[in-house]
């Protein structure tokens, strides 16, 4: 079974995938550190000082004038509604949300890339990680070894789970490095709140607790890795299912951005909850915006999340023992 | 391929994959133990020092403020500040915190906070517009004026900036405050009359209160809009257009000395 494991990483780090995802990886990065730095000169020049508090007042500000402009839509108002109140909290507790440093660039990067960057990362490693050796034929060589079927998919599986695990540690590290450039490195250990709960476009902060940015992050990428790794096996089934690489890919992505667009549209769909591309945002629930369907909860996300990725295993493995290959 | 990268490039995985799990555990726990609150207040830090270099200008109040109406999203505050930069040398800093729709309790209640009250502390000028949302309420009270009501709503204006100015000026008593009045934005339909009157009284009242407090200024704009007011109005025929805003920077600007 080691060797098998082996074997199959060989397969992922020839194909210089894990390379490929960290120069995407790299250059997005940088990318957004430049945005954010500019971002954070044009604060300074129109604000003249830099204190934290003047910022947030004014973002507050902004907010609130958003607010009561016509035509936007209820469910991104009660998203600024609850934002207003919590930087309120974070003002009247005097606690700076944005820190300045790598490290809170790195848990709003995480918190950004969750629902769409990582899991596009994740595609790339999943899904031709079974149909490309159908299209080379390698898959009869593979086959014809002594060896159970289902020993051979379980071994493409933990390979798939292993450098899905590396991709998502490195991308924290390439966010903490090339942003502490910038930024500087320090700030782990600043305050952070977390536990916001929203009840009917309230803020209940009866639950909020204050921890620290490194076991925010900690948490944080806990999460996306947690997603990562619900998108790789559903991508690996698709691999099994689809003799196409492009065509398993394109279903991927099509459900992934549908998921983008509908988490807009369907708080009044209350069935929509169910789809597993509603639920990937689940570092949204750390900070604690409100979630697209009222009602939803962190663990509840996570346990729609587990069954589609356990079904999938489920599916991948019975078809790919009876599968026909020729 | 070297088979010891496979193998070491395999144990970090197996690494990384044992951290990110005990961070997914952990947040699962942390989320389950629903601890109650545990913010403890925050000691209070340093007072905010802003380098005192030029001039501060904060600016609180309604839609005018935040120059709701003007196509380039200025305000009157956006020109004014324009303005003053051509006429002096000195470096000048901008709080805007207008807010669309607020009403004279709303700024009385912002005003309140601590993040404010230290800007405010630091203002050398403080501009403001309010009372429009407390009078019009959208254009309601206008479309069928009860003398009753509208006294009562007066009031409980007057209360909320007599409050607010005495906040402003425990705070900073060295800052002059230039209180932007009211128009009359339905001077041109039937029943001006009514309106003009309710309007001027309005006005009149505001300026009553702060002729109680040194170093504050009424600057009136009914004029500015009495004759041509659909030129100087935004196609809501409520706030201002640029030229409106233009109008109203350059009033208070010719107020402003340093």
């Amino acid at each position: 079974m080691n060797k098998l494991i082996h074997n199959e990483m060989l397969k992922i780090i020839r194909k210089r995938k894990l390379i490929v995802v960290i120069a995407i990886m790299a250059v997005l990065i940088s990318l957004f550190t430049y945005a954010q730095f500019r971002e954070v000169q044009r604060q300074i020049e129109k604000l003249g000082d830099v204190d934290w508090r003047t910022t947030l007042q004014q973002q507050i500000v902004d907010t609130q004038n958003r607010l009561t402009s016509s035509g936007i839509s209820d469910e991104w108002k009660a998203q600024l509604q609850i934002r207003v109140q919590q930087q309120q909290y974070y003002l009247d507790n005097n606690i700076n949300p944005a820190e300045p440093g790598a490290p809170t660039f790195v848990r709003s990067f995480a918190q950004e890339s969750i629902t769409l960057f990582v899991p596009l990362l994740i595609m790339i490693v999943a899904a031709d990680i079974v149909s490309s050796e159908r299209s080379a034929g390698t898959v009869k060589l593979l086959l014809t070894r002594p060896v159970k079927r289902w020993k051979i998919l379980l071994s493409k599986y933990v390979a798939l789970l292993l450098s899905i695990s590396i991709i998502v540690v490195l991308m924290g590290l390439l966010a903490y490095v090339i942003s502490g450039v910038v930024f500087g490195f320090g700030g782990w250990k600043a305050p952070i709140l977390t536990g916001f709960t929203s009840i009917g476009g309230e803020l209940n902060t009866s639950h909020v607790q204050l921890i620290d940015q490194w076991q925010y992050i900690l948490m944080e990428f806990g999460l996306v890795w947690f997603v990562a790794i619900v998108v790789g096996t559903l991508s690996f089934m698709l691999s099994v299912l689809l003799k196409s690489t492009s065509a398993s890919m394109g279903v991927m992505l099509a459900a992934l951005i549908a998921g983008l667009i509908l988490s807009n549209l369907v708080s009044s769909w209350q069935s929509a909850k169910y789809l597993f591309m509603i639920n990937l945002d689940l570092t949204g629930y750390l900070a604690g915006s409100s979630p697209p369907v009222p009602g939803m909860t962190l663990l509840f996300s996570i346990g729609v999340l587990a069954v589609w990725a356990v079904i999938a295993l489920f599916v991948s493995f019975s078809v790919f023992v009876r599968q026909d290959v020729y | 391929m070297n088979k010891t990268y496979v193998t070491i490039v395999s144990f970090l995985s197996i690494g990384a994959f044992l951290v990110l799990l005990f961070g997914f555990s952990w947040t699962i726990q942390n989320q389950l133990s629903k601890e109650k609150s545990t913010v403890r207040e925050q000691p209070q830090v340093e007072e905010i020092v802003n380098e005192k270099e030029g001039k501060t200008i904060v600016a609180l109040g309604d839609s005018l403020t935040r120059g709701t109406g003007d196509e380039e999203g200025k305000g009157y505050i956006g020109y004014l500040v324009e303005e003053l930069e051509e006429k002096t040398d000195e470096k000048l800093t901008l709080h805007n915190y207008g807010v669309k729709g607020y009403r004279s309790e709303q700024l009385l209640n912002q005003v309140k906070g601590d993040t404010i009250q230290n800007q405010i502390k630091d203002a050398d000028v403080i501009i403001m517009t309010i009372g429009g949302n407390d009078l019009f309420q959208g254009g309601q009270t206008l479309v069928s004026p009860k003398q009753d009501e509208i006294s009562l709503l007066k009031d409980q204006y007057v209360r909320n900036l007599k409050e607010t100015m005495e906040l402003i000026k425990s705070i900073n008593q060295d800052a002059v405050i230039f209180l932007v009045g009211l128009y009359n934005p339905f001077i041109d339909l039937e029943d001006a009359a009514t309106t003009t009157a309710v309007v001027r009284d309005w006005n009149y009242s505001t300026n009553l209160l702060l002729d109680q407090y040194p170093n504050t200024v009424f600057v009136p704009t009914f004029d500015l809009f009495q004759l041509k007011v659909n030129d100087y109005l935004f196609s809501d025929k409520f706030h201002p257009n640029s030229k409106g805003y233009q109008l109203i920077a350059e009033r208070v600007a010719s107020l402003i000395t340093w």
